[in-house]
């Protein structure tokens, strides 16, 4: 067979290839083009690597810094970086800094991702560490400042990066909510989603043919390695994930950002690219998929539950669009992760590649293709507000005031939930309310209802919709369905009951 | 050009307190928005940079309430261009570009009277900063993203 008719290269070919610099790379956005204006024996003919990319909020992200010893020698217990307290999970002077640790400061606004990245461009951070002392580790406390270039050793190690693909989350209760999606306004105003979708590195070897244990990478702006499938990875249904490992002195702080999420917490967004050698036609059609033959879910965050209800699947395509269609409403959909530094990371794997920087790696093993998410095994059960709610005592919004309030003293209840004929919530009245009523001398309850009701679901745990009574400084939630169909009342007598409080 | 917010009370509302204002200072405003009936009312109005300290004493005198909303500022050092705050802006201020940059169009954003996007920013790269620094603001920054 001449060389002409190949259907297979390896690895070691193109690496051949990149060290003479003949070895022709695109990105995964140039490959699909080529591949749809001249099919896929001539891709294959022309093309060897495909880079690929994806800049994200990745939570699950850290960093493993060795010290060095301090004299007296300290086996350190406690330890914060910039008020960041970090883990400590190993002997003496090892630490791991977790990007979702927050500063005791600054909470929320600060934290371990932030950290990782001033360390990465080189800037001076402050060490704090405490320890109980021991014969052979004296030292019961150290303050210093330190740069990377002070440390031993200065590790990325992420558990869990690179998401195949992700939700698109949307909110379909009364309130904003705050999410690791970021902010969601009410009554599905917004929609967001992350991922680069084409772009994104297993999306375009998803049967991990390439991509397996020991594959070099581009991450954070430096070179590094999978070291695993990441935790929860569940390739069956196009939900893989990656273990990451890279020395984060090299890296940059361009692409390995700290982010801050109101009220969920801090994150870091990491810059990660995979080069995909096209060994073959197949890894030519895997390479060429597109962001309309790619899904995923929207997903209502507002029902506090693992198991939140899906609405619809939708394709990359149209969640790129800017807009999708919910419950036949149109909904604008933002992009969480950057799809501009996505295309970077890619683009700098092919410069690193062009320039003979960086030459590929075969796996020595492959990653699992079957595992999947269990949930965790739970030993006590905790309540829900359907556990609790009780009958409501209603009324009509026609009504005499006189008439409502006999009926709070008979039925010795604080409150009455106005509904209409068809049992939907409209209002409620409080003891107070009628009080207050009476002595001013109003006749009509229009007059004196709130009609901007706080309500619990059924569903919801117990804790959240305790919470929302604190946090409005009410006292009882009417319990609806999703129509606004009245099913009960929970109040926080019923909380303090069962949860003792 | 600034934008400034009037509220009037219910003894103002009948008074042309706003044509009174445009004649005495002579400057030319434009008008957003208005909203009035008996009891008040909410003017949002336009005005040039220079003009504004003169337009909010002379409304103030006559027992206007001012207020000058806060302007937003993306640090363009800062964002990463994630996108978070393009589909929040409820008056599409905000819009990616094709080369998927985010543009920050200053003449469409309502400033602090909105603020929906300043806590959802990952990157902090989103701030509310009062009018008087506007020029000082406008100047400084290379990475305002105008049109």
């Amino acid at each position: 067979m001449s060389k002409q008719d190949q259907k297979t290269r390896t690895i070691e070919e193109i690496n051949q290839k990149i060290i003479k610099g003949d070895a022709q790379v695109l990105t995964a956005e140039e490959m699909k083009k080529l591949v749809e204006s001249s099919g896929v024996e001539v891709a294959f003919k022309e093309v060897d690597v495909v880079t690929t990319g994806t800049f994200g909020a990745m939570c699950s992200s850290g960093a493993l810094i060795n010290l060095g010893h301090s004299d007296p020698p300290i086996k350190i217990q406690r330890a914060w970086l910039n008020d960041v307290e970090v883990c400590h999970p190993g002997a003496a002077v090892d630490l791991f800094i977790g990007a979702t640790n927050s500063c005791e400061k600054k909470p929320f606004e600060y934290g371990g991702g932030h950290v990782i990245q001033e360390l990465v461009a080189g800037n001076e951070v402050e060490l704090r560490a405490t320890a109980y002392g021991t014969d052979c580790y004296p030292r019961a406390a150290v303050k210093t400042t330190i740069t990377k270039d002070d440390l031993n050793q200065f590790y990325l190690l992420n558990f869990r990066n690179c998401y195949q693909r992700y939700n698109c989350a949307i909110n379909g209760s009364d309130e904003t909510i705050y999410t690791y999606m970021n902010k969601l306004l009410p009554r599905m105003r917004n929609a967001t989603f992350s991922g680069a979708g084409e772009l994104n590195p297993l999306m375009n070897d998803p049967d991990y043919e390439t991509i397996g244990f020991g594959t070099k990478i581009f991450l954070g702006g430096g070179q590094g390695y999978i070291i695993g499938e990441g935790t929860q990875h569940s390739p069956k249904n196009l939900n893989g994930t990656l273990m990451v490992k890279g020395d984060a002195k090299k890296m940059s702080p361009e692409f390995l950002q700290g982010a801050a999420f109101t009220r969920y917490g801090t994150s870091m967004y990491v810059g990660l690219g995979i080069p995909i050698p096209i060994l073959n036609e197949g890894l030519v059609r895997k390479t060429a998929i597109r962001d309309t033959e790619i899904f995923t879910d929207v997903i209502d965050y507002s029902v506090m539950r693992r198991d939140r209800p899906n609405l619809r699947k939708v394709s990359y395509a149209e969640l790129k669009s800017g807009a999708i269609t919910v419950n036949g409403k149109r909904v604008r959909v933002s992009s969480l992760s950057s799809l501009k530094m996505a295309k970077k990371v890619a683009q700098t794997l092919k410069d690193w590649i062009d320039e003979r920087e960086f030459t590929l790696t075969a796996p020595i093993e492959r990653l699992p293709l079957d595992t999947v998410v269990k949930p965790m095994r739970q030993t006590q059960e905790i309540p829900f507000v359907s556990n609790v709610m009780h009958p409501v005592v209603t009324c009509m919004e026609n009504e005499e005031i006189r008439a409502i309030a006999e009926r709070i003293v008979t039925k010795s209840v604080n409150h009455i939930v106005v509904i209409d004929s068809s049992g939907k919530l409209l209002g409620i009245v409080t003891s107070w309310d009628i009080t207050r009523a009476m002595a001013e001398g109003k006749k009509a309850l229009a007059d004196i209802e709130t009609r901007r009701v706080i309500t619990a679901k059924p569903d919801e745990p117990l804790e959240s919709a305790s919470k929302r009574m604190a946090q409005h400084n009410i006292s009882a939630l009417p319990v609806v369905d999703s129509d606004r169909k009245v099913l009960g009342i929970v109040t926080s007598e019923d909380v303090s009951k069962l949860l003792g409080r | 050009m600034a934008r400034i917010l009037i509220r009037l009370n219910e003894n103002l509302v009948s008074e042309p307190v706003v044509s009174e204002v445009i004649l005495e200072n002579k400057v030319l405003v434009a008008i957003l928005a208005a909203h009035i009936n008996s009891k008040g009312g909410e003017i949002v109005l336009e005005v040039p940079d220079e003009e504004v300290d003169k337009i909010v004493s002379a409304f103030r005198q006559k027992g206007a309430t001012v207020t000058v909303p806060k302007l937003i500022e993306i640090d363009s050092d800062r964002c990463f261009n994630c996108g978070s705050c393009v589909a929040l802006c409820p008056v599409e201020a905000i819009s990616v570009t094709k080369d998927l940059s985010i543009q920050f169009n200053k003449e469409k954003c309502v400033g602090s009277v909105c603020n929906i996007c300043v806590d959802a920013c990952p990157a902090r790269a989103i701030n509310s900063v009062r009018y008087s620094n506007a020029e000082h603001m406008r100047s400084s920054s290379s990475g305002y993203r105008e049109k």
